[in-house]
């Protein structure tokens, strides 16, 4: 048997791609890690693996603790972890979905060709920078009120209809038609909603970004097709979350824990992992809450995406739905949620927890929207502003092997202060702009230079694992255009 | 007092020291305000806040959590921190008396942290003071 060690840690081949940690210690279950080699070694080279094992000790874990190929240290629970615990037995922790609740991706296609953009990129940062709130304290694309806040974090997208930002068509392409029915806004601070009144419709900043982009490949003709993406076409690509309001709410949730499941706490490695019991009030309020910050990213990156088709209005003069733009698949990669899967033969209702995954559900799956239950669900994998990004379908061994899952990016390989050391934010963007044809704008350079290319792995590589797992399978890849971001 | 910051994969770590509990506390949070942003200007006016917690890691955590807070609706990055901490015999009885200078957001090319986390969080009695360590996600 291949076996492999770094730091501690020993992990037996499973299969190609499929690597174990054993249950040891206090694990309740054995940890995966799906990694090639090469990315194996990366994820070796951090804590990540220390905290997967960490990750297992959760209360009621069922099946394995899972790393996917674009896995990374985190906070307690690794990114790109994976973590299905009992419904009735187990226990949700609020650090195993992450600060940035509903963190995630959408991907507006459009009847634009690159031909129609190209000359015109410089024009086209500029107006969607000026239009869209990025970074720290710039306010949001409405100015919301309470009522407003409210109102988001009970009826999600529907709200967005009636008040005129979104249309009909984009709830039936969004996950739960862009409103989780287990949202609890009762639940939610008034501290988060403090916070989240003046970002409704901003990116933040960090790894967060709003991108242009071209199709440069199709891998599957069928699923590209039903996806509506063809080569040398332009979509968006939106990546951001529940700003303020979410990070306080995991914040709360995280000490009231704390203080009131001690016990519980007591026997996890990690305080970060702070977990409620299944049942219990606060798993309860939690997840309520956590459903109402998931209605409220979802309003967050369709008011960016509305007001991209109105920046896109005014720069190509025609209506943007003469320009074709139609969301294609918004997906959340910081979440729990319960979902049922077939555990040793049974069915059992799981707490499906995904920090830095992405839910992967495959062909005929009930809960793919009507749009996509021939051919699986879409998932977005943005890469770095050098690498591109990609659209899967979700597999049809994700349900046996990953609950459903696959990764979510490319998973970062270098720290923010070491980025700042070896590159520099204006270099950067000189670069990208007359070497790759990619436009920048930030409202920091040091930002740039945190998300150079060269600072994340091979997004190339995360996708081939997952396609030859069939946990996500390749559709089209995308390369970026114009990048803007905080 | 003075702060490191230290790398981390995806996120950014602060280590602090100070004379007293308070200081290392303080330094933490300018600590989060270099974090955030790379040159801070000389503007903005001073602003106090009280936070309870029920022990020193708890209390380093909501002292933080409030700063981040308190930057989101007041519109302001805390910075030149200063602080004090007494302990007494309530449940809640670690508690912060601290103030910050609020710098206009719209003064600064800032970057947003997001919030305060407990991982790897340590604070150390040392030879000649204090040592505080946490990890923030950015």
């Amino acid at each position: 048997m291949t076996t492999r060690e770094f730091d501690g840690v020993q992990l037996e081949r499973v299969r190609e791609f499929v690597w174990e940690i054993p249950q040891e210690n206090g694990m309740g279950v054995p940890a995966r890690v799906l990694a090639s080699e090469a990315l194996l070694e990366q994820i070796g080279d951090d804590k990540t693996l220390r905290q997967l094992k960490n990750a297992a000790h959760l209360p009621g874990m069922t099946g394995h603790a899972i790393c996917m190929p674009d896995g990374h240290q985190g906070y307690g629970f690794p990114v790109g972890g994976v973590g299905a615990t009992d419904a009735e037995t187990g226990c949700i922790s609020p650090g195993a979905v992450g600060y940035d609740i509903n963190c995630g991706v959408r991907m507006m296609t459009t009847s634009l060709t690159y031909d129609d953009v190209r000359g015109r990129e410089e024009e086209l940062v500029e107006a969607l920078f000026a239009n869209v709130a990025s970074g720290l304290g710039g306010g949001g694309v409405i100015d919301g009120d309470m009522d407003t806040v409210e109102a988001i974090l009970e009826r999600g997208v529907d709200w967005a209809v009636e008040a005129g930002w979104a249309v009909h068509d984009d709830l039936e392409h969004c996950e739960d038609e862009g409103r989780r029915p287990d949202a609890d806004p009762g639940a939610v601070s008034q501290k988060a909603k403090d916070r989240g009144k003046n970002q409704l419709g901003s990116l933040g900043s960090g790894n967060h970004f709003l991108e242009i982009q071209r199709v440069t490949d199709v891998y599957r003709d069928d699923v590209a097709d039903a996806y509506g993406l063809e080569p040398d076409r332009i979509v968006v690509l939106i990546h951001c979350g529940s700003r303020g309001l979410g990070h306080q709410t995991c914040t709360d949730y995280l000490r009231k824990i704390e203080k009131r499941h001690g016990d519980v706490l007591a026997d996890l490695p990690d305080k970060e992992l702070a977990a409620a019991p299944a049942g219990s009030e606060l798993a309860k309020d939690y997840y309520g809450a956590m459903c109402a910050c998931i209605n409220f990213a979802w309003v967050n990156r369709q008011l960016i995406m509305h007001r991209t088709r109105q920046v896109f209005e005014r720069v190509f003069d025609r209506s943007w739905e003469e320009m074709g733009m139609s969301l294609l698949y918004d997906v959340a990669h910081n979440i729990v949620k319960k979902e049922r899967h077939r555990v040793d033969n049974e069915k059992r209702e799981l707490y499906v927890h995904r920090k830095g995954a992405t839910r992967a559900f495959p062909a005929g799956h009930p809960e793919v929207p009507a749009a996509y239950r021939d051919v699986g669900q879409p998932i977005i994998i943005p890469g770095s502003m050098g690498a591109g990004s990609y659209v899967l379908r979700g597999g049809d061994e994700s349900m046996e092997r990953t609950f459903g899952s696959t990764a979510h990016g490319a998973g970062r390989l270098m720290s923010r202060t070491q980025a700042k050391q070896e590159f520099w934010g204006e270099t950067v963007q000189d670069e990208l702009r007359d070497q790759n044809h990619v436009y920048v704008k930030a409202q920091s350079g040091a930002t740039v230079a945190e998300e150079a290319p060269g600072v994340y792995k091979d997004v190339d590589e995360v996708v081939r694992v997952s396609d030859a797992l069939g946990i996500g399978d390749r559709v089209a890849r995308t390369y970026p255009v114009c990048n803007i971001k905080g | 007092m003075t702060f490191e910051l230290r790398s981390h994969t995806a996120d950014v770590a602060v280590s602090a020291t100070g004379a007293t509990l308070g200081e290392a506390f303080a330094a933490a949070a300018d600590g989060l305000a270099a974090a955030t942003c790379d040159d801070i200007p000389d503007a903005g006016g001073r602003f106090s806040l009280t936070v309870r917690a029920e022990g020193p890691e708890a209390l380093l955590f909501d002292y933080l959590d409030r700063l981040i807070y308190e930057r989101d609706v007041r519109g302001v990055l805390p910075a030149d921190n200063e602080a004090t901490i007494h302990e007494n015999e309530n449940a809640d009885g670690w508690v912060i008396e601290a103030t910050a200078r609020g710098v206009p957001l719209g003064a600064v090319d800032a970057r947003e942290v997001k919030a305060v986390t407990y991982s790897e969080m340590r604070i150390d009695r040392v030879d000649d003071g204090w040592e505080a360590y946490v990890v923030l996600d950015v």
